[in-house]
């Protein structure tokens, strides 16, 4: 039984196909995280297109979808499952773009899925350039825009290409 | 292209990372933190990095950890975090380069470097526990909020794909490269690193490369200029030639303190090279290589001697190395599910159980070819071997993977997988037996090594794999079944290769004996192509003949079955839709197949169940056909288990590997419950597309062909073929186009072009414009396809680079002409594609595919959970 004891039914966000700098290490956290939340007590529905995981074995989670990891695609596992609640900090860069681009266009908000773990805005001000340089400045750490990706922006572009592009750094 | 510069201030800075993690409640921890071996400048994963910091004065490390703290405090993350700094050598002063609010590689890495699980830790604090609330599951009884000790060093190498791509740019910046790594764990940096090396598989077992000692001293000093992969060698090669460290450092920025390490290995070296025979080399100086890693194969060749004969001076002795536990707490608790590394000196901390074990030999990093697959492979294994009642211990070196989760075997050794390093294991587990068949190429290549050993092997015979895996062998085995193969024959000279191959008839493959993985290999289409082909790859002296085959221009299907040495349960056919000449991993794969006639897949059971039974297969075997003009051909056999097994396994049903694994152990097929032959196929359809990362790599090859590029896959499931299909596309990121997004370009090879007239035609009267380069457009408009004709890179690449930022191209589809010249049209062409981030489609039959998509157009296609399946 979880300490939030209003999560029944958690959607996991796995991180898809193996691409240069995304590859088996969020099979492992992945992994991990769908164990813990059947340990503790929890229905876990899992999406992650990728086949040769561990993580989509039908005994890490009680629901498998391998299916695209695409706004649409989630939004109809979202409808027909109803979770409760999103756990995307595990899904590498896909996972997290996911759970925003889920939030941007309402889908949470609709279906009432609470994403677990950071909060969205906590990861946009980590996430956007402006915001983090901001919130850097506030605290008084040092930090180097040239240096940092433009992450919002290739993910952007990511989702309309059928690459992405050159810039994502994870 | 976009890609981020380094500001010049920073550069040459030491690159320091912390992982730390934090609660809903606001405590925070630091799992570790991590050097970067090259200073700012190269992604982290492409930078080899040691844990913990080795170079970091007592003030830089807690002004780092404050500040890292400090920022996962006020950005409010809940869970693992990896920030990463640049920090001035010469004074305090910092840069925040990046933060991930999230579980990433680093924290893999973090989580595996100190037994510290990170993500484990994360899902809890999502699930609003605090980290005092949370259990260490290696100790068992220290908790979350306790920082990990690390009495040790842990190195990670990166592994980087350009033994496939040769010709690729082998620079490494900001934009990563590696498709996985290693981690090697220690007691000095000397030592890690070395092991680092050898787990790479590379074909190196020490820092002295050969292509680096032919250089000229100018020729090498540019390549200390040069960021690459190769750093680390250069390095020690400019070390070995006497350089200045001071020079060395100058150039390349790397902290002293770790080229000083390089040069202790290379001064062992010089040493050892020195005494010029073994017999000169004493007890103290072969203790002092072994404490600092070098294997015995290394030594020997140092010492002008073999290592057989190392081997046997070292026993005699008596260096043997010690095992050493990773507990998380620096031995202060007793850890209940530790992991193991090698050490010579010392006491040895790992103990055989007393139960039956065995040992599984894993993956390595993660590669071109060898990928997250066989360490699926490696899990299930280990799982089933549990369920039988062994006491289970994995070797694997990959610090991603599951299979180097603490509590997924027994016991876990954090260790290279060369002959040598198994041995040590094996000495210290005596297992029962070991696995060699879910590991990949590693393991199987191991097989030899660990007979040698005169360990057992669970699972098919050493001399059965060497009949599949040995040319001569196999092709007298087909023969002796009457099984065919596509006629080939071995040759030297580019004479030989050309009269086979006119004998053969064109197109026909060429490719050299020794390697596997479709490495080096070639269509030739004619007599030109042939001699050019033989003429690189007699470039150097070739000790193995040259094989030329008749290529067959057809379907490629493949199995993977199980055989207990007789009877032989087929889970499922695969059906490649590009046809053969594209690597089976590199093609779009379908389940249940859709175009084969009963009567051919009758014949793909039957030569299947006669190969496997002849070869004695105990467990795996992987086996692929082409069917050609109604015959049907075998082209491989891999007596182990292969990239298709995951995916088969889970839209079957039927769990593969476990059942591979009760076979090996004597358990007969038809008691599984499964039944034999050929698992009757689901109504539902899944197909298995590649997945690239071609604009990761610049200056590689686009087209597919016989050697595999993809890094990849992704499943589409569903009930019909078609939405199987429209579902793979989407998971791969290729949206089906639509005419309002753009026209359609095609390039296409003379001999291809009859075949893409018919889909220009038809993709035309779908409502796309269609463009074609200029011999292409030619021979559309004469065939009245109306195609306006676009330019050539290299003709006017101007205007082709406006026509493609004006957007008014959505797809392009260009199948190579031969050759893996660079300077090539279609190659500049297909690579501008990436560039500019359009898609383009390189076979006619994945073409053809997608044209299917499109007739369909969108569709919202019902999720289909595996829970759905009718099995």
């Amino acid at each position: 039984m979880p300490k939030k004891e209003w999560i029944r039914k958690v959607l996991v966000i796995g991180s898809g196909p193996i691409v240069i700098g995304q590859a088996a290490e969020f099979d492992y956290a992945g992994t991990q995280a769908c164990r813990v939340l059947k340990e503790e007590g929890l229905e876990v529905v899992l999406v992650n297109s990728n086949p040769a995981t561990i993580m989509t074995d039908t005994n890490i989670a009680d629901k498998v979808y391998l299916e695209p990891l695409t706004v649409e695609s989630i939004e109809r596992i979202i409808a027909r499952e109803r979770p409760d609640s999103l756990l995307a900090g595990l899904g590498g860069q896909t996972g997290l773009n996911m759970a925003m681009e889920l939030d941007e266009r309402g889908i949470l908000e609709k279906y009432n899925v609470q994403l677990l773990g950071t909060k969205i805005d906590a990861i946009r001000r980590a996430e956007d350039r402006e915001d983090f340089k901001n919130m850097m400045l506030a605290i008084g750490e040092p930090c180097i825009d040239s240096v940092r990706r433009t992450r919002s922006s290739c993910a952007r572009s990511a989702r309309t290409a059928c690459a992405p592009p050159a810039c994502t750094k994870t | 292209m976009h890609e981020n510069l380094i500001e010049k201030s920073v550069a040459g800075w030491k690159e320091i990372e912390y992982e730390v993690i934090r609660d809903g409640a606001g405590n925070c921890i630091t799992v570790c933190n991590m050097e970067n071996f090259d200073p700012v400048g190269v992604h982290t994963g492409d930078s080899i990095v040691v844990a913990p910091t080795q170079t970091l004065r007592d003030g830089e490390a807690y002004m780092l950890r404050h500040a890292a703290l400090n920022i996962i405090s006020a950005l409010g993350i809940e869970g693992g975090c990896n920030v990463q700094f640049a920090l001035d050598p010469n004074s305090m002063k910092y840069y925040v380069i990046e933060v991930n609010p999230r579980v990433s590689r680093s924290s893999a890495l973090a989580s595996k470097a100190t037994g510290y699980p990170i993500a484990k830790v994360t899902t809890r604090i999502a699930l609003g526990y605090t980290l005092d609330e949370i259990a260490n599951g290696v100790t068992g009884c220290t908790c979350a909020c306790a920082e990990p000790t690390v009495d040790y060093i842990v190195l990670k190498f990166p592994r980087w794909p350009f033994d496939k791509f040769v010709y690729a740019d082998k620079h490494i910046g900001t934009k990563m490269k590696a498709t996985g790594e290693i981690m090697a764990i220690s007691t000095n940096f000397e030592s890690a690193l070395l092991k680092a090396v050898r787990s790479l598989e590379t074909g190196m077992d020490s820092l002295a490369v050969p292509a680096l000692e032919a250089l000229s001293d100018e020729a090498l000093e540019k390549q200390l200029h040069e960021i690459n992969t190769e750093r680390a060698f250069v390095v020690a090669e400019c070390l070995r030639r006497g350089m200045d460290i001071a020079h060395v450092f100058d150039v390349t920025r790397i902290d002293v303190w770790f080229l000083k390490k390089i040069q202790n290995i290379v001064e062992m070296e010089q040493a050892l090279r020195l005494l010029g025979s073994a017999d000169k080399l004493d007890r103290a100086m072969l203790l002092d290589a072994k404490k600092m890693g070098m294997c015995d194969r290394a030594i020997a060749r140092f010492v002008c001697s073999d290592e057989m004969t190392i081997r046997a001076m070292r026993r005699e002795m008596n260096i043997l190395p010690a095992f050493r536990k990773v507990d998380t707490c620096g031995g202060e608790f007793e850890a209940v599910s530790p992991y193991f590394y090698s050490v010579y000196g010392g006491a040895t901390e790992a103990f055989p159980s007393g139960h039956k074990t065995v040992v599984v030999l894993g993956s390595g990093p993660i590669r071109i070819g060898q990928g997250i697959e066989f360490d699926y492979c490696s899990v299930h294994c280990v799982w089933a071997l549990k369920r039988a009642g062994f006491d289970t211990v994995i070797i694997n070196n990959n610090p991603e993977t599951v299979s180097t989760d603490f509590d997924t075997a027994d016991r876990l050794y954090f260790e290279p997988l060369t002959p040598e390093d198994v041995w040590n294991i094996l000495e210290i587990e005596q297992p029962v037996g070991v696995v060699c068949q879910f590991g990949g190429q590693t393991a199987i290549k191991l097989a030899k090594a660990v007979r040698q050993g005169g360990y057992a092997i669970l699972g098919t015979d050493l001399s059965d794999i060497d009949a599949a895996e040995d040319r001569e062998l196999f092709n007298q085995l087909l023969a002796s079944l009457g099984i065919p193969q596509p006629k080939g024959t071995t040759v030297f000279t580019a004479d030989e290769a050309a009269a086979a191959a006119k004998a053969l008839g064109y197109p026909v493959l060429v490719r050299p004996s020794y390697v596997l993985g479709g490495q080096g290999m070639e269509i030739a289409y004619d007599e030109k192509h042939i001699r050019e082909y033989m003429d690189i790859i007699n470039l150097n002296v070739q000790e193995h003949p040259i094989l030329v085959d008749k290529y067959l221009l057809g379907r490629e299907i493949e199995v993977d079955a199980i055989c207990d040495g007789e009877n032989v349960l087929i889970p499922g056919i695969m059906e490649h839709i590009e046809r053969a000449g594209i690597h089976s991993g590199d093609s779009i794969s379908v389940y249940p197949p859709q175009h084969l006639a009963p009567r051919i897949q009758r014949m793909v059971t039957d030569y299947t169940v006669s190969i496997a039974r002849s070869l004695h297969v105990k467990g795996l075997v992987n086996i692929q056909f082409i069917e050609y003009a109604g015959d049907l051909y075998i082209i491989e056999v891999n007596p182990r288990s292969s990239r298709t097994v995951p995916y088969i396994s889970k839209v079957t049903g039927i769990p593969i590997v476990e059942l591979g694994v009760r076979a090996s152990l004597g358990e007969k097929v038809p008691a599984m419950g499964f039944g034999t032959g050929l698992y009757p196929p689901a109504p539902t359809v899944a197909v298995k597309m590649p997945v690239f990362s071609f604009e990761k790599l610049n200056e590689v090859e686009v087209a597919l062909g016989p050697e595999m590029k993809s890094t990849g896959e992704a499943l589409g499931l569903a009930e019909t073929a078609e939405e199987a299909y429209l579902k793979g596309f989407a998971s791969t990121k290729m949206a089906i186009p639509r005419p309002e997004e753009g026209g359609v370009l095609f390039a296409i090879a003379d001999h291809d072009k009859r075949e893409a007239l018919g889909l220009a035609e038809t993709f035309a009267s779908l409502g796309f414009d269609i463009y074609a380069t200029t011999g292409t457009a030619h021979m559309f408009n004469h065939n009245y396809v109306g195609a306006q004709p676009v330019p050539r890179p290299g003709e006017d690449t101007d205007a082709l680079a406006k026509l493609f930022d004006s957007g008014k191209i959505r797809l392009i589809i260009t199948t190579p002409t031969h050759g893996r010249d660079p300077l090539r049209a279609g190659f500049r062409l297909r690579r501008m594609a990436v560039e500019y981030g359009i898609a383009c489609i390189t076979s006619i039959d994945t073409a053809k595919l997608l044209m299917k998509c499109v007739k369909m157009g969108s569709k919202d296609v019902p999720p289909l959970g595996l829970h759905d399946l009718v099995l």
